[in-house]
């Protein structure tokens, strides 16, 4: 599993858990780029805890200057921009099971 | 001038055949729409054009100076403040000086100090709640080098004052609005239809529905609420409901129609608000483009940062909502009206996370969350938590405000508020509004755009006609024009 893969897992089991209780990668329906703050899947208070779980959770620290939707708005642009991300290193006891 | 003055009648169609028969040029489109906003923004107060163009020559300086790579990040920080302290600071004096003095000479007056402070009576410039944050966005995201900054004073000029929106939004973001005026536009039927098709939709809910329920409910209803009994208390806050939702999002159609016969595209505003089943659903639907502004701009800069902010939601939102309240007017009915949305967002959000903890434990309750009675007392619980919070919204004051409210579950007023055919009418059309956005009658509005634009065009003229024939002019102001 590349780190791309394993990303979007954690985001999509993120989501499972705090969210959309299974649903998530149905709601997604195979479109990673689909927008999260207009398909509703993620509001303003659902993103701002995803950053801070990503931060927490990826030993990253997101530059709040790009923390606009157009950046951060959907699945694939989360993950093409947070793997690249200085120490960027998933937790491994995130890994499959997460909580907020 | 306004959407609904008969001067705008002649004045759209005119800017519309000097704008479409002349050069398909970016320099000449953009011009034409100038020249017209400043003749718009200036019928209404000339002498507070100045202010407008002083803040575009401002924000455009700044913001090309924070691309400019000879700009230092302390430079930039200057400049930053010097664009936000003018920004603000004049919305701060025009908006705020005089209820802040007031409440000073309040506290004063409580220990015995009469007076101390004068009260300006100054005018409210037009729209200035609305192009300040638009500005301020603007400026936030050249300085974060999210957006590149306009290389063109004209195009800048305006993105801050274009006649559709200058007088109460939708506040556009720099990435959505600029690009489009960046490049010339062309004309074709599908834009002329969208654009007449929000204009009249608009229009509709701005000149039948909100004066009809203003007029025959909430005006009586709000004026003396001791007169009537609990039952038409009720209508009177669900009317005001309807009025707010049809002025504010009749008035945002009619922007966004106006922008599209320019061939241009305006954020939406209102996204059938009142099918919402939470709190933080509403505020992704209702006044969108203010919601939106205040989450990226003072909830997630807060929430997010290194600092003693960081994570503390519920105060994030607390400072949200009672900015939202003071955005909206300088008074404590609108503190009131913010405050109490913090909190119903604080609760819900602590209500999520609690329940979350019991899904994750027990999976009977995700099946609760997805039922459709889970569904039904949420939307029911939200929908009667934003009416009830409208009351000080409306009420003149605080005592009205208090008043009302006790009326609502005790009453002695016997007298009958008129429930005409044109208010049911009214709320039925209201409804049909927000049906249409629910599947499966989702697909009557997929099949009515599939007709083809050209006999929709024909449709929307006689529409138009008719309009004008029977709706007067120059009638009422809207409410969010205010702000």
């Amino acid at each position: 599993m590349t780190e791309n893969q394993k990303l979007r897992k954690v985001i999509i089991d993120w989501l499972d858990d705090n969210y959309h209780f299974g649903d998530a990668e149905g709601l997604i329906d195979g479109d990673d780029e689909k927008s999260f703050l207009q398909s509703g899947i993620l509001d303003s208070l659902g993103f701002v805890s995803l950053v801070l779980f990503l931060e927490n959770s990826c030993n990253v620290t997101i530059d709040r200057a790009r923390l606009s939707p157009e950046n951060f708005d959907s699945l694939g642009k989360i993950v093409r921009f947070v793997v690249p991300l200085p120490n960027y290193q998933i937790d491994p006891q995130v890994f499959g099971l997460v909580h907020e | 001038m306004s959407f609904t003055n008969i001067e705008f009648l002649f004045f759209l169609p005119v800017v519309f055949l000097l704008y479409w028969l002349g050069p398909a040029k970016r320099v000449y489109q953009n011009f034409i729409l100038l020249a017209a906003s400043y003749l718009f923004y200036g019928s209404w107060h000339w002498q507070l054009l100045i202010l407008i163009v002083a803040g575009t020559w401002l924000d455009y300086y700044v913001s090309r100076k924070f691309a400019d790579e000879s700009t230092d990040e302390s430079k930039r920080k200057r400049l930053l403040v010097i664009s936000l302290v003018f920004s603000l600071g004049c919305l701060g004096f025009f908006k705020y000086a005089g209820f802040f003095a007031t409440a000073a000479n309040d506290a004063l007056q409580s220990i015995g100090i009469q007076n101390s402070l004068p009260v300006l009576k100054l005018i409210l410039p037009l729209g200035i709640s609305y192009w300040t944050l638009q500005r301020v966005g603007y400026v936030l995201d050249t300085y974060w080098r999210r957006i590149k900054p306009a290389d063109s004073l004209l195009d800048f000029s305006l993105f801050v004052c274009f006649f559709g929106q200058v007088a109460a939004g939708p506040i556009s973001r720099g990435s959505e609005l600029l690009p489009q005026l960046q490049k010339a536009r062309t004309l074709t039927p599908q834009w002329i239809t969208a654009g007449c098709f929000a204009f009249l939709l608009g229009y509709t809910l701005k000149a039948f529905v909100g004066e009809i329920l203003g007029e025959s409910i909430v005006s009586r209803a709000f004026t003396s609420p001791e007169l009537y009994s609990t039952l038409y208390l009720w209508l009177g806050v669900f009317a005001f409901a309807g009025q707010v939702f049809a002025d504010f999002a009749g008035y945002s159609l009619m922007a966004i129609g106006t922008a599209r016969v320019f061939a241009i595209e305006l954020p939406q505003n209102f996204n059938a608000p009142f099918i919402s089943r939470s709190l933080p659903e509403l505020w992704r639907r209702w006044h969108i483009t203010l919601n939106r502004w205040l989450f990226e701009y003072i909830f997630t800069p807060l929430t997010t940062s290194k600092g003693w902010f960081r994570s503390r939601m519920d105060l994030g939102l607390l400072i949200v909502f009672a900015t939202s309240g003071l955005w909206h007017g300088a008074a404590w009915t609108y503190v009131c009206w913010g405050l109490m949305h913090a909190l119903g967002m604080v609760v819900q959000r602590n209500w999520d996370v609690l329940y979350r903890s019991w899904c994750r434990r027990n999976r009977a309750f995700v099946t609760i969350r997805k039922s459709s009675v889970y569904s039904l007392v949420s939307w029911l619980l939200t929908l009667l938590f934003f009416v009830l919070t409208l009351v000080p919204f409306r009420a003149p004051d605080m005592q009205v405000a208090v008043n009302y409210f006790k009326g609502l579950f005790q009453s002695n007023g016997a007298e009958a508020l008129a429930i005409s055919p044109l208010v049911v009418l009214s709320f039925a059309f209201i409804v049909g509004m927000h049906l249409v956005e629910i599947n499966p009658l989702h697909r009557l509005k997929d099949f009515y755009l599939k007709i083809p634009p050209l006999v929709r065009g024909f449709a929307y003229g006689l529409a138009v006609a008719l309009l004008i024939l029977i709706v007067p002019f120059s009638k009422g102001t809207f409410i969010y024009q205010q702000f």
